[in-house]
């Protein structure tokens, strides 16, 4: 392991506990993932595919039945290092409406920091920073219930920041967002992994998202089936389809024309690319 | 109906009366409705009502949301107005369609009528110039001497901004479910009052499991961004005593003064 790594499973097991006398099935099966400083990776996978699993992993809200989870080096089974882990590693989920404290939004912000016991006068600043840097500084007098589900979500990206942690994993934090508030909150992450360099770990069903994404881990039923780049993981149709997921809209497609005799190239992903590849096969290759 | 419910909103700005310090607004509010219950004549209680009106004032909260606070209550109004005129017999006998009231009974009328609209018109400007947080803040440190005696203040007061956080939540939800259910063909309208309250079970189940999945999922947002109840914590808004507490403390112990004396030297209508 070395300096750069973040997060890293190491052989983790996972499995929830079941009302009845028959234990469950393990929701994650000797998972190895390594996640370093600034990557913005995106985990996908079906409904129980284990990916919501991994969010509480990293944040010691769970602890692994087997393997061991190390956020920069600490054990998360380590009662006493629980603060630092979670001021290295923040959870937005994906129900914003309970995830939200206070009444008015940036004292829901401040929150954390307020858990934390840092000086007021930081405080203010850090909630300050948070709004501006998620685009809702303009709405930090406003109650949170009445504001659209991407701005309350971004309220909670926001009252993650305030906490200044280096790592910010997402469960599936759009899946209850209209295509409008799932815009605002991809903006939101892309800036934070960019300009901020806060290491973003999407968990998300959309494949679209994903292709955003440096990275890409798929899962299914509880074992990591491709981890790379989006170009190399959306090449492998096959194992996606098995996945019970579906290739992204532009490359599925592309993939449908090609079968038909359409000369388009491999690896297209986003509608950017499909239009300039589709516009530079109807002009026969001529036009640049 | 249940979304006239005001308890607990705040409307945000920066009047001399939304900048007090929270913990001598829960004094000052105390302190008037005392003062209201101490009035025993229409001078002093039409100062008190005058000042509860110029606080609404200084607020700028618009009239039409207090007014709309105290659609709740009108009926109590009404109903505690006049019960007194039946029932208070002093004064001049006047005969209206048959019946017969006297002066006295009205004057008393008017006079509970226009003490609760007080007492409703102080207490709701409290919540609506104070935000949750710093009321709960504010009693928080109000009580913390209890914490000597071990009750947990800080804990309650989170328990309390939390309620008052979901209050909105869950009145959606509730409108949700109700829309859910009648479109499954419930009645929820007609009926006499024990079928309608059957009506109703099928509306809470849903919003007690969802209440309690809401929790959970709340306590573990909760956890990540490390809350543990412990007594660490800070806070990002200090309480700060200023020359505005100080000014409105002389105001409500001038009006204290000022209802002694009209009560002294005027006749008392209670």
């Amino acid at each position: 392991m070395n300096d750069n790594t973040l997060i890293s499973f190491r052989d983790v097991s996972y499995r929830y506990e079941s009302d009845t006398d028959t234990p469950l099935p393990l929701a994650l099966k000797n998972i190895n993932i390594d996640i370093k400083k600034g990557e913005f990776v995106a985990i996908l996978g079906h409904n129980g595919s284990g990916k919501s699993t991994i969010a509480k992993l990293s944040n010691a809200i769970i602890m692994p039945e087997s393997g061991k989870v190390y956020i920069k080096g600490m054990d998360t089974v380590d009662e006493k290092l629980e603060y630092d882990i979670r001021q290295t590693v923040g959870v937005v989920f994906q129900n914003p409406d309970n995830q939200i404290v206070a009444t008015i939004v940036e004292e829901d912000v401040a929150f954390g920091p307020e858990n934390l016991g840092i000086e007021p006068k930081e405080i203010r600043k850090r909630v300050d920073d948070a709004l501006k840097s998620v685009g809702m500084y303009d709405y930090r007098f406003h109650q949170p219930h009445k504001l659209s589900g991407g701005q309350k979500q971004r309220v909670a990206i926001a009252g993650i920041m305030a906490m200044q942690t280096e790592c910010i994993v997402l469960d599936e934090p759009t899946a209850m967002l209209d295509p409008k508030g799932r815009e605002e909150v991809m903006t939101a992450m892309q800036r934070l992994n960019k300009e901020l360099g806060i290491t973003v770990v999407l968990i998300t069903h959309y494949m679209d998202e994903a292709v955003k994404a440096d990275r890409v881990i798929v899962m299914d039923s509880g074992e990591v089936v491709l981890d790379g780049t989006p170009r190399e993981v959306f090449s492998q149709p096959d194992i996606i389809e098995h996945a019970g997921l579906e290739l992204p809209e532009s490359a599925k497609l592309a993939n449908e024309l090609r079968k038909n005799g359409v000369e388009l190239p491999e690896g297209i992903l986003t509608p950017e690319e499909f239009i300039e590849a589709f516009k530079f096969c109807v002009s026969g290759g001529n036009e640049k | 109906m249940i979304k006239d419910i005001t308890l607990g909103q705040y409307f945000p700005g920066d009047s001399f009366i939304h900048k007090l310090d929270p913990r001598f607004k829960l004094i000052f509010t105390v302190f008037v409705l005392v003062e209201i219950f101490l009035c025993k004549n229409f001078l002093s209680l039409g100062l008190i009502f005058l000042f509860s009106i110029a606080c609404g004032l200084i607020s700028k909260i618009s009239f039409k949301v207090i007014m709309k606070g105290l659609k709740m209550i009108y009926l109590l109004i009404f109903f505690t107005s006049a019960l007194q005129i039946f029932y208070n017999k002093t004064g001049t006998p006047i005969e209206i369609f048959g019946g017969k009231i006297t002066t006295g009974g009205i004057f008393t009328a008017i006079f509970m009528a226009v003490r609760i609209i007080s007492l409703i018109f102080v207490s709701s400007l409290l919540t609506y110039t104070t935000s949750p947080t710093a009321l709960t803040d504010g009693l928080e440190r109000l009580l913390s001497p209890l914490k000597k005696l071990h009750i947990p203040v800080d804990t309650l007061a989170m328990m309390m901004t939390i309620a008052l956080r979901f209050i909105p939540t869950l009145i959606e939800e509730i409108y949700k479910i109700m829309n859910a259910q009648k479109a499954r063909g419930a009645d929820l309208e007609n009926g006499n009052i024990i079928k309608r309250a059957k009506a109703l079970v099928p509306i809470f189940i849903p919003l007690f499991v969802n209440s309690f999945r809401r929790a959970y999922e709340l306590a573990f947002a909760m956890e990540c961004r490390c809350y543990n109840g412990s007594n660490r914590r800070t806070r990002m808004k200090k309480m700060h005593t200023g020359w505005r507490d100080i000014v409105a403390l002389c105001v409500v112990l001038l009006i204290l003064a000022a209802i002694i004396l009209l009560n002294h030297f005027f006749g008392a209508v209670i």
